[in-house]
């Protein structure tokens, strides 16, 4: 976990205090991850995709590779064989923007805050899977977490509600 | 003498449905099952034996052996689905198998903190770095031109697993999956925990199964005790089992459908189950129907509407089903789509023993429910159709959301009292129980062990190590992009699966 504490500590300290509001026009990408759960808050994170939730109007999206992704959304406690494929999946991640892009001409509402949300009591404390051979438990203290969603599982309008947090941030 | 013969004729126990055996009736039982289609349901350790389920007529028989200098006689070749359950126990308590088709670990990738953590001698090992290795079987590169893999981190909303394939001119030859990502360790969790505790781990091993998974615990534990429930409360609880159902259904079909390209159907399915789910939230107090269930009771928020409920989904749902089987049918495209999916011949699902809709959308017309005291007067009958393929699957899951919409109908007059459930407590000091009940995608059965009012051990299994072994066979032909498809309509679990 050293590791994965290393890379995120280097890259959201960096630009903690210099996040760029997020544009009504411009979605946020979600990259989904379970890292070793029951697939409750999978089943939860996925109904948000049809109604009569507005998951995309709300200025949201899905991807399938980590590569196109804004925001890491981790669900389920961290299992030890699970922990370096997190770490992989974090690093294929883009960084953030470099900030001279805000600069540009024709500027697109851009979100290019590059971060980590956990889903769910698991993913967060460990839940009712506290740590053990195979458990390492939840990111709450390992790594810095940029949204905490509570519930075993929450449901789709707590993620909902959490998510939209994200546009609150300056 | 067939194989049921040979298990009952062996040393009775204290438990009228097992059996010890010696080694040498041992290997005569895996002699005998070369020609015998026994149904092995799974193999599991408790550190001093070891333990073969099998369904005799729905009904669960073991068979057990003590095990000799740390080992015993394979089974996976004669019941191939037996190889999962041999790696699991080498991975878990270090026992040898002899003459096992398959000795490679298929839960610990030299990832753990320990290895063999339920084993007599703890090994603790080395932070590992870097990726889990894949380490595939000797024929697996036969024939190939070029190695992919998918998973475990794919982006979408199930729990992960990882498959490398051997392709051939862009379709698949050979597949074989790499398990493990989930394990938690559930087994050595139940053991010594209470037996409230134990029930919300059960609650937890796989979302959307939870109450298939808690009544199977339940009855598994009142049998250990000798606890007859009230009707009432046998009542409720398969109308919780047959909520799950019709919730799970419509949560695969509008998966499949999304992969399918067909989201119009997609949004219906999803929509139509959170009707349900906003409905039964009240009463159930879940909206996945965590923690629901409890021995010798249940623990609704509302008990008391739950005859209401059923009157209610029966009333305003069943229509808007049988609206939708309708446009399912009719969309353009999408039935011909999933005739080319997976197909699966009736022989192939006896071979790998895998029962549910799987079974059943092959033409195996298998279903637990008919066996269940609970459901008499209730179960009519259970879908079938022949062919096996992926639209096959998807019709047998619509018929059985609409029997079990029925069913819900006939439960809401005799559920419809004002009955005050309370906790019965547990007793008995010692106990051996199983049960087995019909969850979404086949029988789930739970063993335990307990003792003054803990739970000394569990073995639970579900459909999902003989879905797995016929999720890489149904591969074979298909294209790289059918895998999440083929994954949904066949119903792979890696979080059951793992435990």
């Amino acid at each position: 976990m050293w590791m994965i504490r290393a890379v995120l500590d280097n890259v959201f300290l960096r630009k903690r205090q210099s996040i760029k509001p997020a544009g009504q026009y411009w979605p946020i990408w979600f990259f989904h991850i379970d890292t070793g759960g029951c697939g409750g808050c999978g089943m939860e994170l996925q109904a948000l995709s049809y109604m009569p939730y507005d998951f995309h109007k709300e200025g949201f999206g899905f991807v399938t590779t980590p590569r196109a992704a804004d925001i890491l959304l981790v669900t389920g406690p961290v299992t030890h064989t699970m922990s370096p494929i997190l770490e992989a999946v974090w690093e294929a991640m883009p960084k953030d923007q470099p900030s001279d892009f805000e600069e540009e001409e024709i500027r697109k509402p851009q979100f290019n805050f590059k971060g980590i949300i956990t889903v769910g009591e698991c993913a967060i404390n460990g839940g009712i899977f506290s740590e053990n051979y195979a458990v390492i438990g939840g990111l709450e203290g390992k790594v810095p977490i940029d949204i905490t969603i509570r519930g075993c599982p929450p449901t789709p309008i707590d993620i909902l509600n959490g998510l939209r947090t994200l546009f609150e941030r300056k | 003498m067939n194989a049921v013969s040979l298990i009952r004729n062996a040393e009775p126990t204290q438990t009228p449905w097992r059996f010890r055996f010696d080694e040498t009736r041992w290997c005569t039982l895996i002699h005998v099952l070369e020609k015998d289609p026994l149904l092995l349901m799974g193999l599991w350790c408790d550190g001093q034996d070891i333990h073969a389920v099998f369904l005799d007529e729905g009904q669960p028989i073991v068979a057990t052996l003590a095990l000799e200098n740390g080992r015993y006689p394979a089974l996976s070749p004669v019941r191939e689905v037996a190889s999962f359950d041999e790696r699991i126990i080498c991975d878990l308590y270090g026992v040898e198998v002899m003459g096992a088709l398959d000795d490679r670990p298929l839960l610990d990738h030299n990832m753990w903190q320990v290895s063999m953590p339920m084993g007599r001698r703890l090994q603790f090992n080395e932070n590992h770095k870097g990726l889990p290795h894949f380490y595939p079987s000797d024929q697996f590169f036969q024939g190939a031109e070029l190695l992919e893999g998918w998973g475990p981190a794919t982006g979408n909303m199930d729990p992960p697993f990882h498959v490398s394939v051997a392709l051939r001119c862009g379709y698949i030859l050979r597949a074989e999956s790499q398990m493990g990502y989930t394990h938690r360790g559930l087994a050595l969790r139940w053991c010594h925990s209470s037996i409230k505790e134990a029930c919300r781990l059960s609650a937890r091993v796989s979302a959307g199964v939870s109450v298939a998974h808690q009544v199977a615990f339940c009855m598994a534990v009142e049998n250990a005790y000798g606890i007859c429930v009230a009707s009432d409360i046998s009542l409720i609880r398969v109308a919780l089992l047959e909520l799950e159902r019709i919730i799970h259904h419509l949560y695969k079909l509008a998966i499949l459908a999304h992969l399918m390209g067909a989201d119009l159907i997609a949004h219906r399915c999803m929509s139509l189950r959170e009707d349900i789910l906003e409905a039964q939230i009240p009463i159930t107090g879940s909206r996945l129907l965590v923690d629901v269930c409890l021995p010798g009771t249940v623990t609704l928020s509302n008990v008391c509407r739950i005859g209401e409920l059923c009157y209610k989904l029966y009333i305003n749902i069943y229509e808007k089903i049988i609206s939708l089987e309708n446009t399912w049918r009719v969309y353009p495209g999408l039935m011909t789509r999933l005739m080319s999916l997976g197909s699966i011949s009736r022989e192939e699902v006896v071979q790998f023993g895998v029962e549910g809709p799987v079974a059943r959308a092959s033409g195996k017309e298998e279903d637990q429910r008919k066996m269940m005291p609970s459901y008499a007067g209730l179960w009519r009958y259970s879908s079938v159709q022949r062919q096996g393929t992926g639209n096959d699957r998807s019709l047998v899951l619509f018929n059985e959301v609409t029997e079990s919409l029925r069913m819900l109908g006939m439960l809401a007059d005799p559920l419809n009292t004002s009955s005050v459930i309370k906790d019965m407590g547990y007793w008995g000091e010692k106990g051996e129980g199983i049960a087995v009940v019909e969850g979404p995608w086949g029988p789930v059965l739970y063993w335990v062990q307990l003792s003054q009012g803990y739970v000394s051990h569990v073995f639970q299994r579900g459909p999902e190590k003989a879905i797995q072994l016929l999720f890489e066979r149904s591969l074979q032909n298909h294209t790289m992009d059918k895998i999440p498809l083929l994954a949904c309509s066949l119903g792979v679990n890696a979080a059951a699966f793992d435990l």
